[in-house]
């Protein structure tokens, strides 16, 4: 039931994709402000990952590992 | 509630890398720009009932962030990245059976735990037709470890660039040497491994909207346990693997930007997680904004968490009380005030997280006593030139 969530979802999602309208270079000025960006706050972004990879046991998903600690 | 994600991961994932392409759109800077950020977060001290004996104060850190980002000619950008933390408290040493039978923690000794990181890394990025690839190393190192990582990025747009495929890998070599060890029989020193690569897929909807799916497998190898722990023995390996969506909307009329961003967690310890979190961007003027966040997260524990340590247990049969393996959920909430200045960004930051088994999506057949609660607060500023 699970297996078939999944690739429902997935079809799902690429089927909303699919549909997307091309939006032209000067139709893009909303998407450049930078509090659309994926992360607005670097240094935020990084200290949030380090506190919660000392928090929690879960990390990664939105860039590669990067260096160690002995936090963890 | 149980997981059993491998076949959905699997199923989710081939998915998600057959996508057509998603793009989080990339180009050179054309301006320098320092950053600086400091934080301070405390955590709660335990109470009295969670810890009947020794000191109850936990970790108060400090934190200094640096960054700068400059273009080198048309092609090329550098990353310089430096960091610098302080740490001072107690953390958990063991847990036992209290009185009434519930488990009960016992600290390290606070007024003697003192410790301090320094990171430093340096990157470049050469900007293509049609995407950009970069690298980086770094290095950090504390009191009792250190780390020597390098990374590798590489982007490529698609239709339009409204669509752009991602790939990032990176390697870890890590050392650890525990402080006072032939004292409290730790061991003498040990090293661990990490190899981590994520796809990711960015694709812009529409005029104000944009998705983004990223999968990553990180793989550790080595001493993987706590070497502060009275017992703590963990396998040797580890893999995780991480599946994060993201979507971001602009709001014309209201004139603020929603992110929203989910992420599912697996790996073969037995833990499985989800994160869910949410930023609004309101502009209020011209130069000012507000932005309040939300994040909730739960875990289920390890399969060889205890929440009360069993020393007759063999020292071949994986066993840790650490909390942070424990079955648990947590809140937090924020805002930052940003003000934007000209030339220069001032940023402050006020966040609260707390922790609670009760908190968990998942099953709690052994409730740790030692989660975490803590506030922080980050003060940051950005310069342009």
């Amino acid at each position: 039931m699970r297996h078939f969530q999944s690739i429902l979802t997935g079809i799902c999602i690429i089927s909303l994709l699919s549909g997307c309208a091309q939006v032209r270079p000067w139709e893009r000025g909303y998407l450049a402000r930078k509090e659309m960006a994926w992360e607005v706050d670097p240094l935020e972004s990084l200290l949030n990952n380090h506190i919660f990879f000392s928090k929690e046991a879960s990390s990664g998903g939105n860039s590669a590992a990067g260096g160690g600690c002995g936090c963890n | 509630m149980a997981t059993n994600p491998s076949p959905s991961l699997i199923a989710l994932s081939a998915t998600a890398l057959a996508l057509p392409g998603i793009t989080s759109a990339d180009a050179p800077p054309t301006q320098s720009t320092i950053s600086y950020k400091f934080s301070n977060y405390a955590e709660d001290d335990l109470s009295r009932s969670e810890a009947p004996f020794g000191d109850l104060e936990r970790y108060d850190i400090d934190v200094h962030q640096f960054q700068f980002i400059t273009p080198i000619d048309s092609s090329f950008s550098l990353h310089i990245d430096a960091n610098y933390e302080s740490l001072t408290g107690a953390s958990p040493w063991f847990t036992s059976k209290g009185v009434n039978g519930d488990p009960i923690v016992n600290l390290s000794g606070a007024s003697g735990i003192r410790d301090r990181r320094s990171e430093f890394s340096i990157g470049t990025k050469y900007y293509l037709f049609n995407g950009s690839v970069g690298g980086n190393i770094g290095y950090s190192e504390e009191d009792d470890y250190r780390s020597s990582y390098f990374g590798l990025t590489g982007e490529r747009h698609f239709n339009n660039e409204m669509t752009t495929v991602s790939l990032g890998f990176s390697y870890s070599s890590d050392a650890i040497f525990p402080t006072d060890a032939e004292v409290f029989n730790r061991v003498i020193s040990e090293d661990k491994r990490s190899t981590s690569a994520i796809i990711s897929v960015s694709q812009i909807i529409s005029q104000v909207s944009s998705f983004q799916i990223a999968l990553g497998l990180t793989e550790q190898s080595g001493f993987l346990s706590d070497p502060y722990k009275l017992k703590d023995i963990r396998p040797d390996n580890r893999t995780q693997i991480a599946l994060t969506n993201s979507y971001r909307h602009f709001f014309i009329n209201a004139n603020a930007a929603w992110h929203v961003n989910y992420r599912y967690y697996h790996d073969d310890f037995g833990i499985s997680s989800h994160t869910f979190d949410m930023r609004w961007y309101q502009n209020l003027r011209q130069s000012i904004q507000l932005v309040p966040s939300v994040r909730f997260y739960s875990q289920s524990a390890a399969s060889f968490f205890t929440n009360v340590d069993n020393f007759v247990k063999p020292a071949d049969e994986y066993q840790s009380s650490d909390h942070r393996l424990s079955a648990f959920g947590a809140f937090s909430g924020g805002l930052s005030f940003v003000a934007n200045l000209g030339s220069w960004t001032a940023t402050l930051t006020a966040e609260r997280y707390v922790s609670n088994d009760s908190y968990s999506a998942y099953k709690v057949s052994q409730p740790s006593t030692a989660l975490v609660r803590y506030n922080r607060i980050s003060v940051g500023l950005d310069y342009t030139f």
